[in-house]
């Protein structure tokens, strides 16, 4: 046994060598058979690639943390897609009226839900020594409520998207503007008052709140992007949910993650079947967002809508990393991931924290399923699949490791997308396990092994 | 008791003693939930009449020699595979090329080989396909372990699923194969559909059996030592790769046999019944009845099918979302068996 374990690892080493080195060779003489269409591909491999690699983003940032396999991930990436469906089924082709009050009702209550327990966490601690058990409850309680029940006006009503949001997003603009003059102000005029300061970023912060808020409101065109953020939240609330009810209880109980594994499988089962039973199990396509007519550069065509989805996935790479790297909460992350119990007793909410994870996992997810909607349909089953992949780019790039998730993410979708030029395009999945089993028996860390 | 010789005596006694029954329910989960499922099977039965019974029961036999076959690999050896489908379509659509019939093939569009075997001579070589296909996974998969092991089992799924629906020349793909040919052993035919629930009870009393005779062997000893420690198996000299191996592959053939069945069963079939989603409420099957027992997940199977049949009935209920309430009931149920008892419902083993 120990002779062969050596044996066995180089066998692999000069395996994989020889596959990479295969694939590489046919990619060249591809490219050096049709150039033109080689362009194609590699864009078409690139912009499949920028989904893989945002689900391997968020399922990266989750797994290192936790240790266990979330498979809710899938479900977020179709609640994602089929939030914006939802919102938007007036402008769909053949999209019946699917808004449904009882949904909305069910997701407005999850929302309220999450805000409770975040102003609690926030908030109730603090200032308890300040104000009385009582009026606490009360004003949260209101929050909770005003929350829920705006939540439950933006879901129900998607045509006044533009108009209910308008509100939500000067309020946030202002609050940003605001803290960023006074900051602003704080570098420049070091002396200057607490009262200049405070009227300074009250006047900047609520100028451009409201303008943020009235040019929105003028916009009705703006609706589907609005969608798309909140069926992000929305996903990403849910997650945050489900961790707080649900794997905080079985994380306590749960002797191994295949209890968690299956349990989450249990969620995917459960969210998949109501989505389709919701809005029925054929395959559906989004309203077609920006950038969808096709350029030719090089006799390729090329649509600005995947070069965004490209962007988007570099812009997540980047937002995550200086999160996990720069900022307080990042370092808090990384040491929940490095130890959990040392990072308790160190004196870090891990259960807030971890929900934020969950929180930011979900968002990902759900990002790259309403990119990928977009780009091709959408249909229930198809966040099993999704999180699949983003599982393999996991794999290939190195688990734990978000350059690993970027690289890896790029590294399948153009694999893929050269691997069909000759096979139909039909076998691109089979391509994929393929690559994750030949990945796993040879290269089992990865192309960029996790520190 | 002992004074007392007359039976009927000795019942009244019983009944009056008040721990008699109780003693032998209470905590007995096993024993209740054997009588909950079979009280529903026969109301169901009486109820809708014969005919719906016997459906529900070849069906019911197709489930469980699947919850069985899988019991083993999952309960018994502590891999949770996920790709068992693939195992039942290389079996179903083995039996469904076999067997398929040139007279009606012609007339179609798309031409695919034809044999037109019986299907007893088709149904071994499903079952071999799969026990060679189940080698050859299970040196690659052997290897791998807990979550990993589900990831590639994943995977196996995928890549059958898509074997079925894009060789067209010989799945015809999407369209399906029609016309599969019933079982006839000479001039007794299975056509009835008594005959072929008899048929597939048999094939379940068979599947069992060797589960049963594997389980309760030196073999079935090993195995679940390698589920409790696979190291430690290894340094007490077991073999433990040939171990997972076999019972890999034995139950990959079992899964075939219940693939040729299903495809015999209802003539037709097509990639829609081999996708993953098929693959995991199998797996939610075999856990909700029980790890590591076979009546658990014959149980299992039997609530399973009995669950869509009764939710098929219930007013609110439109029929064509039947499947996916089920689904959704699993899932929740899933959630529930793995907060409050991971060992499933009779289940001996905790994941």
């Amino acid at each position: 046994m120990l002779r062969s374990a050596a044996y066995r690892e180089r066998r692999g080493r000069i395996l994989a060598a020889s596959l990479t080195t295969a694939a590489a060779a046919y990619v060249v003489w591809k490219i050096t058979e049709s150039p033109d269409q080689a362009v194609q591909f590699a864009f078409n491999g690139l912009s499949v690639g920028a989904v893989y690699a945002l689900l391997a983003l968020g399922f990266t940032l989750v797994y290192s943390t936790v240790w266990f396999f979330d498979l809710y991930y899938g479900a977020a990436a179709a609640m994602g897609a089929y939030g914006v469906f939802y919102l938007r089924t007036s402008e769909t082709v053949g999209g019946s009226h699917v808004n449904n009050p009882y949904v909305s009702a069910l997701f407005a209550l999850v929302v309220a839900g999450v805000v409770a327990w975040a102003l609690y966490e926030a908030f109730f601690i603090r200032m308890q020594g300040r104000f009385t058990r009582k009026s606490l409850y009360i004003a949260g309680g209101t929050l909770t409520g005003a929350t829920g029940i705006y939540t439950g006006f933006i879901l129900a009503s998607p045509d006044y998207l533009h108009l209910l949001l308008a509100p939500a997003v000067g309020a946030t603009a202002a609050v940003v503007a605001g803290w960023v003059v006074s900051r602003v102000i704080q570098r420049l005029f070091s002396k200057a008052g607490r009262t200049t300061l405070l009227a300074a970023s009250v006047i900047v912060g609520s100028l451009l709140g409201a303008c943020c808020g009235l040019l929105l409101a003028g916009a009705p065109g703006s609706r589907l992007y609005l969608s798309w953020a909140v069926s992000c939240l929305v996903a990403g609330a849910v997650g945050v949910a489900l961790y707080r009810g649900l794997y905080v209880y079985m994380r306590k109980r749960a002797r191994s993650p295949l209890i968690m594994l299956v349990a989450s499988l249990g969620v995917l089962l459960a969210i998949t079947a109501a989505t389709a039973i919701v809005f029925e199990s054929a395959p559906r396509p989004l309203p077609r967002a920006f950038g969808s007519e096709p350029w030719t550069i090089w006799g390729s065509n090329i649509k600005g809508f995947n070069i965004f989805t490209i962007g988007v996935a570099i812009a997540g790479f980047l937002g995550l990393l200086f999160l996990l790297k720069r900022t307080s909460l990042g370092r808090t992350i990384r040491a929940i991931g490095d130890d959990e119990e040392v990072a308790k007793v160190v004196g870090i909410n891990t259960t807030v924290v971890i929900a934020i994870v969950f929180f930011i996992g979900a968002v990902f997810a759900a990002a790259a399923g309403l990119l990928s909607g977009h780009d091709t349909a959408i249909q229930p089953r198809m966040g099993l699949l999704l999180m699949l992949k983003g599982w393999i780019a996991s794999v290939v790039g190195g688990m734990g490791n978000l350059y690993g998730a970027v690289v890896g993410g790029f590294a399948l979708g153009m694999v893929e997308q050269f691997g069909i030029w000759d096979l139909a395009g039909e076998w691109k999945d089979v391509i994929s396990f393929v690559i994750l089993i030949l990945f796993l028996s040879f290269w089992p860390r990865g192309l960029l092994p996790r520190g | 008791m002992s004074t007392d010789s007359g039976g009927v005596g000795s019942l009244m006694r019983a009944a009056r003693e008040p721990g008699v029954f109780m003693r032998l329910a209470r905590g007995n989960l096993e024993l209740w939930a054997n009588l909950v499922v079979i009280t529903w099977a026969v109301a169901f039965a009486i109820w809708q009449g014969s005919g719906f019974a016997i459906t529900l029961g070849t069906v019911f036999a197709i489930w469980a020699i699947l919850a069985v076959s899988l019991n083993l690999v999952v309960g018994f050896t502590g891999l949770l595979s996920v790709g068992h489908i693939g195992f039942f379509g290389i079996g179903a659509y083995t039996v469904a090329i076999l067997t398929s019939n040139a007279q009606y093939e012609q007339l179609r569009t798309e031409a695919i080989p034809t044999f037109g075997w019986p299907f007893f001579a088709a149904l071994p070589v499903g079952i071999v396909l799969a026990g060679l296909t189940a080698i050859a996974v299970g040196v690659v998969f052997n290897r791998f372990r807990d979550d990993i092991f589900v990831l590639v089992s994943f995977g196996f799924a995928v890549i059958c699923f898509n074997v079925f629906l894009n060789s067209r020349a010989l799945t015809r793909g999407a369209f399906g194969i029609h016309e599969i040919a019933k079982p006839e052993i000479g001039s007794v035919a299975f056509g009835s559909e008594v005959a072929f629930l008899i048929l597939a009870l048999v094939f379940l009393a068979v599947v069992v059996l060797i589960s049963w005779f594997i389980v309760s062997s030196s073999f079935g000893r090993v195995l679940t030592a390698i589920r409790e420690d696979e190291r430690a198996t290894e340094v007490f000299g077991y073999q433990v790769t040939h171990f997972k191996l076999t019972v890999w592959v034995i139950s990959a053939m079992m899964a075939a046999a219940a693939g040729g069945l299903f495809a015999s069963w209802t003539t037709f079939i097509d990639p829609n019944s081999f996708i993953l989603l098929e693959s995991i409420l199998l797996v939610s099957i075999v856990i909700l009845g029980g790890l590591a027992t076979i009546w658990g997940s014959i149980l299992g199977a039997m609530a399973f099918v009995l669950l869509e049949e009764g939710m098929r009935f219930l007013p609110f209920l439109p029929d064509e979302y039947v499947g996916q309430a089920r689904q959704v009931i699993l899932g929740v149920l899933l959630v529930l068996l793995m907060l409050f008892r991971p060992q499933g419902l009779l289940g001996r083993y905790r994941l």
